[in-house]
Parts: C-alpha cells; structure tokens; sequence
C-alpha cells in the first residue's frame, strides 16, 4: 500500500505491506521489518529481533514512551486536492478558539486598532476565563461572537488584519 | 459511626471519600448530574441520586437538591469534599438544619476564613504575620488605582471570596490595572456569587508553603506539617510536595504554631489548611488564606505521616477527640505529587476535554494514584479538568523523583492532552531537581525547556504505527459497509415476501 505521511511538517513516501503479523515498511530511503501484534484497538506492539516498542494511536497522534508524534496519513488515492494553500491571507490574523467553551466579554469593536497581546475575547471553559489576545498589532477587522455564545475548538474568534 | 453518609462531589475527591467509607463500613451514597450519569464515583457508590443537569449551579452547587437526597435515602452526614459546597457556609448550615451532621468546620469558622478580609484581620489577631495590602474589600477601581500606587507595583488583585486561583491577578503596572480589575471581577462573581476585590503588595519569587492543621471538638489542635506547593500556573497548584525541600524543623515548628494559633482562633475543626509565602530572601512567612477543607493534595502529607485525613475527618464528625496528639505526628521520607489535567501545555495550558481512548495507571513500590476517569470516561467542559493525581513517595526526595520518573514513564492516556508530557520534562529539570522552588518556576522553566531529541527511528516508528492503524480502520469500514448491505438485501427480500422486517431479525 503505497501512502504518504504528514510528520509535523515533513512529508515522506510511504511503502507499507502487513502478511501474518509482519509488517514491511520503507519511508523515504528507510526499510524496516518488524513483528508487530494489535494489544487492543490502537495498541500496537512492534519487535525486531528482542526489542519490542509499545506505540497507541489516536486521532491526535501517536504515543510512543509518552511522546506524542503528530503524524497524518494521507492516501493519495482518496485525496482529491491536497492541503489548501489558498487559505493564508497576507498580514491576516485569526484570533481562534482553543477549546470549547462560552464568550463572557467582548473587549473591542471591529476598527479598533491593537497592540501585540491586546485583548479581545474573553471566553470560559472549565470554570476558568481566558483572555484571547491579538497575536499581532493591527487593526480588528471582524468580531465574529458576541457575549453568551457558545464556541468551539476553532472557531474563529475574531480577525485582526 | 455513621451508617450512612452522602458525598456532595464527583471526580477523583469523591472516589477518594467512597474508599475511606468502605474501610469504615459506611454506605456511601454518590450525587451526580445528568453528565456524569456513568462517572467512576457513581459506579462505586453503593447508591446513587442525580440532583441536575450538567452545568454546575444546577447540580452539584444546588443546596436543596442535594440536601433533599441526603434525606431521601436517609444518609446522617454530608461529606463536601474540595471545591463546589465545601466552603459554602450556607450549605453547612442548612445541612445541619436538615438535622444531618456536615464533615467539616463550622460555618462560623469557614465565614471568618471564606472572605480573605476578614480571614486577614483574624490573623493580625492571632499574631500571624499577613502580607502588606487592605484588609477590606476595594470599593471600586479608582480606589484600587489609589492603593496599588501607595503599595507599589507590582500588586496582586484577589477575589475577596476566593479560591483556586480564580478571581486573581498579578499586575505589574497600571496599564494592566484596568483589564485585570475587570476580569478579576467578572471571574469573581461566576465562580463564588460575589466579585468584591481586594489588593495585596506582591512578594517577589516567593514560596508557597501550606500547613494540614486538624482539630477536634475536645480543644485539640494539631498540625501534620507542611506542603511545598511552590509550583503553579495560573496560581493553581501543579506539583506538591511534603515536606518542603527546605526541610527545616525550627521553620516547620514556628509555621506550624501560627497555623494551630489561627486554627483555635475560629475554635477549628476537623481538617484544614493554612496557606502561608515564604521568602527565601528574607525567611520570613506570610499568611495567605486558610482553606477550610481537605485539600487536593492532601495524599502527600498522609504518605509522609501515615495518617488516613479523610478517615480523621469521619472520627471528628461523630464528636471522637483527634486520635493523635502533637508529639505523636512524625514525617518519614518525602512524598510528591502530580496533578494530571486535561490541559494542554503547549497551548497556554488550555483546556483539552474529550473522551479517554485509553489509560495505563503506573502501579508498584511508592506509587499512589487517586483518579476519577477510566478508559472511555468523558471529560467534559463543565467540570474541573484535574482528571488524576499522582503521588508517589521514597525514603529521600532524590529517591521520590526517581520512582516520579519511572511512574511518569508507564503513565499512559490518550483521546485528550494531558499535562502528563510537561510533568516528564519537570522531572528532568536540573532545577527541579535542586529544589530551587518559588511561584516563577514554570514561568522559568517555559522559557528554558527545549523540544525533548526526537530520533528518526522512533517518528519512523509512529509513521508505521499511523499507517497500520489507517489501513486497519479502512478494511474495518470495508466490512461494516458490507454487512450493512447485507441488512439491506435481507430487509428487501423480506419486504418481498410480505414479511415484517421484526420476524426476519428474530429468525437471523
């Protein structure tokens, strides 16, 4: 199965073929060959000769000795486009919602000009209140929530051009 | 001792209390909100009442709710465990109203102590030294404006009902005033119903340290020592340790006189803390707050004293003195303590809820966990995100943080960020390790840490590991297309024959 992987930020060819709990891979010019045995659902323990190495997949990544690895597997035969390039505006910044939660307060209105690390949102999740600064100086361009609004990891918060 | 006692919390606090009533013979009756219908506390308790839906105000902050199902099923005692009720002296009165017993202080002394003002005025009279600030709550932010300037920047603004680091703010000039005094307000008034501020001058690169008093109602006062709580983000505790690294016996003894002063100043009883600043600079000590609670960390102490606080709790609750004196508290070894929270550390530790996939607990020699989740439990974003605590103890503090690093390495959870990766690279840390601690230390530590070596071989590995598990998910979709097809061509076939669909599941 031939596949390509997101590793951070580096992409590598990926060659991998599983027969009778052996597993061959190559990455890039790199061959390996390794038992490897499902413990459970996304519990994979992989050994070569007498060392072995436990590795817990999830849709975050993957866990090796407690590292998470932010690994993405892209198969080029269910892709029709790869990752869109066009979404980076010039001189743009999205101010975005780290997790989910609820907006106490807008700061500022769309024109105000900020600083680096001005405020803008202050938004509630787990009983704490956190405040989103502008990651740039500039000037707001939208606000896209008001107070009482509930939010979502991602979502966009504001805009600061 | 009770027959019967209902615990008004959830999480980790709330299984912690379960166990000390099974080592009792006291059935233990959990509540719960609509979320957490099938949380580990509920699953343990021996009976179970849901008292709300999910956001806490309706559930677990609801005094008659919770009041009401202690009568129903006929529990005699309130346990509150931290946080939620526990300091609410409004729900232990109408507890003891109900005509059942709360396990905790007074709601005389936890009022004195509740509001920091007038906990800070009890300490000038009872001799402990407080940090120089106001003793009443700030009218508005002119006059907060007026007194940070007569203390001098920088200051920390404080809730005036608070707790846990919410409603407080460092401010280290007056351009950051006007935002911190609004949010300090605003976060006041969410979390404890009453945004009044106060100002104190701000210690520079102090130490946290706390002292575990516990009282009786025979006049018995007793403290078990200190904590260490030096390291913190956001002012909530992270890392714990007993005893303080310092480890001076003379320090130990004044800090623990001041807090026993304090404790039989508002007739304490039962098991409470008391939290003081300590400057390396200067050894002088600072009373901060007393929490007139257990204390989340409150497995440290008990690892080092070997005494049960949350069995002492139940012995003081049905009017029995304390069953040990001052001279009969000894501390052997050195124990610390993780707060494993559903945050990501990478990102300003937000909070990372989400549903468990999996979780390894590190058992063995010297380890201790307390935990509220199992595998498939959901965090969700109503709660607290302290998920787990683990403890660990050793004969020496160097012996501690090598069974600290080995029990970090098998600790394993996925589905959410944990605070789990930060805590293996603090163990690391060669001031960690030195035990030079003061509240700055994370701030410190964020600026000197580097990206853990990654070797190729292991990203190689974890690419493997993602693409198996990818090819693994795709057949399974495969098959689970497949059958459902199947379904489909049955359900046809009978639709066909004239048959219901019921009768061709029954004979299938």
């Amino acid at each position: 199965m031939k596949l390509k992987a997101l590793i951070d930020d580096r992409e590598e060819e990926l060659l991998l073929e599983l027969r009778e709990g052996r597993v061959s891979a190559r990455i890039g010019a790199r061959s390996y060959e390794l038992d490897v045995r499902e413990i459970e659902a996304g519990s994979y323990l992989f050994s070569s000769g007498n060392r072995v190495r436990e590795c817990l997949v999830d849709e975050n990544g993957v866990v090796i000795d407690g590292h998470t690895y932010k690994v993405q597997i892209i198969d080029p035969k269910r892709l029709r486009s790869g990752p869109d390039a066009s979404s980076h505006h010039h001189g743009a910044a999205e101010i975005v919602a780290p997790m989910p939660g609820k907006v106490v307060r807008v700061q500022l209105e769309a024109g105000a000009n900020v600083e680096k690390g001005t405020g803008v949102v202050v938004v509630e999740a787990m009983k704490m209140q956190n405040e989103m600064k502008s990651p740039q100086a500039g000037v707001v361009v939208s606000i896209n929530v008001k107070a009482g609004d509930t939010v979502n990891a991602g979502d966009v918060l504001a805009v600061v051009e | 001792m009770f027959h019967k006692v209902l615990i008004a919390n959830r999480g980790e606090i709330a299984v912690r209390i379960i166990r000390a009533c099974r080592e009792l013979g006291i059935r233990a009756v959990a509540i719960y909100s609509e979320a957490d219908a099938e949380s580990v506390h509920v699953r343990m308790a021996d009976e179970a009442v849901c008292v709300g839906p999910a956001p806490s105000n309706q559930s677990y902050l609801k005094i008659d709710a919770i009041v009401a199902a202690a009568l129903a099923v006929k529990a005699e005692a309130i346990h509150p465990g931290y946080g939620f009720l526990a300091e609410s002296a409004e729900f232990a009165r109408a507890v003891t109203s109900a005509g059942l017993t709360f396990i905790g202080p007074t709601p005389e002394a936890m009022e004195i102590m509740g509001s920091k003002t007038s906990a800070r005025r009890a300490a000038v009279a009872a001799g402990v030294p407080i940090v120089p600030g106001t003793v009443e709550p700030l009218a508005s932010f002119a006059e907060a404006s007026v007194t940070a300037e007569k203390f001098g920047y920088p200051v920390m603004l404080k809730a005036a009902a608070g707790g846990g680091g919410k409603g407080m703010r460092l401010v280290v000039d007056h351009n950051e005033l006007r935002s911190a005094f609004d949010t300090a307000q605003a976060e006041a008034a969410a979390a404890f119903g009453d945004s009044s501020l106060y100002l104190e001058k701000a210690v520079e690169q102090p130490r946290h340290i706390e002292i575990q008093i516990f009282g009786d109602t025979h006049g018995n006062m007793v403290h078990l020592g200190e904590r260490e709580c030096s390291i913190q983000r956001r002012h909530q505790k992270v890392i714990e340790e007993c005893p303080s690294p310092i480890n001076d016996p003379e320090l130990r003894r004044q800090m623990g006189e001041a807090a026993v002063r304090l404790g039989r100043a508002v007739n304490y009883t039962g098991a409470g803390t008391v939290e003081f600043l300590f400057s390396d600079a200067t050894h002088d000590f600072y009373f901060l707050e007393m929490n007139t609670r257990l204390q989340v960390e409150h497995p440290v102490t008990e690892l080092v004293t070997g005494r049960d606080l949350v069995r002492e709790q139940f012995f003081v609750a049905i009017g029995e003195a304390l069953s040990f004196q001052q001279p009969d508290i000894e501390w052997l070894g050195h124990a610390i303590e993780c707060r494993i929270y559903a945050e990501d550390p990478a990102n300003n530790f937000f909070p990372s809820p989400g549903t468990i996939t999996h979780l390894r607990e590190p058992a063995g020699p010297g380890v201790r966990i307390d935990s509220g989740v199992t595998r498939l439990s959901e965090v969700s974003i109503h709660y607290d995100p302290m998920i787990a605590k683990l403890a660990v103890w050793g004969r020496t503090r160097d012996e501690a943080i090598e069974r600290l690093r080995r029990a970090l390495g098998e600790y394993e959870v996925t589905g959410i960020t944990t605070t789990l990766p930060f805590f293996r690279e603090i163990v690391r840390d060669e001031e960690f390790i030195t035990a030079r601690l003061d509240t700055g230390f994370i701030a410190r530590f964020n600026e000197r840490r580097s990206e853990p070596e990654i070797s190729l071989e292991d990203q190689d590995l974890a690419t493997i590991a993602a693409a198996l598990h990818y090819t693994k998910q795709q057949q399974q979709q495969v098959r689970v297309q497949n059958s459902a097809s199947k379904w489909k061509l049955a359900g046809r076939h009978a639709g066909l024959k004239g048959l219901e669909t019921q009768g061709t599941h029954r004979r299938s």
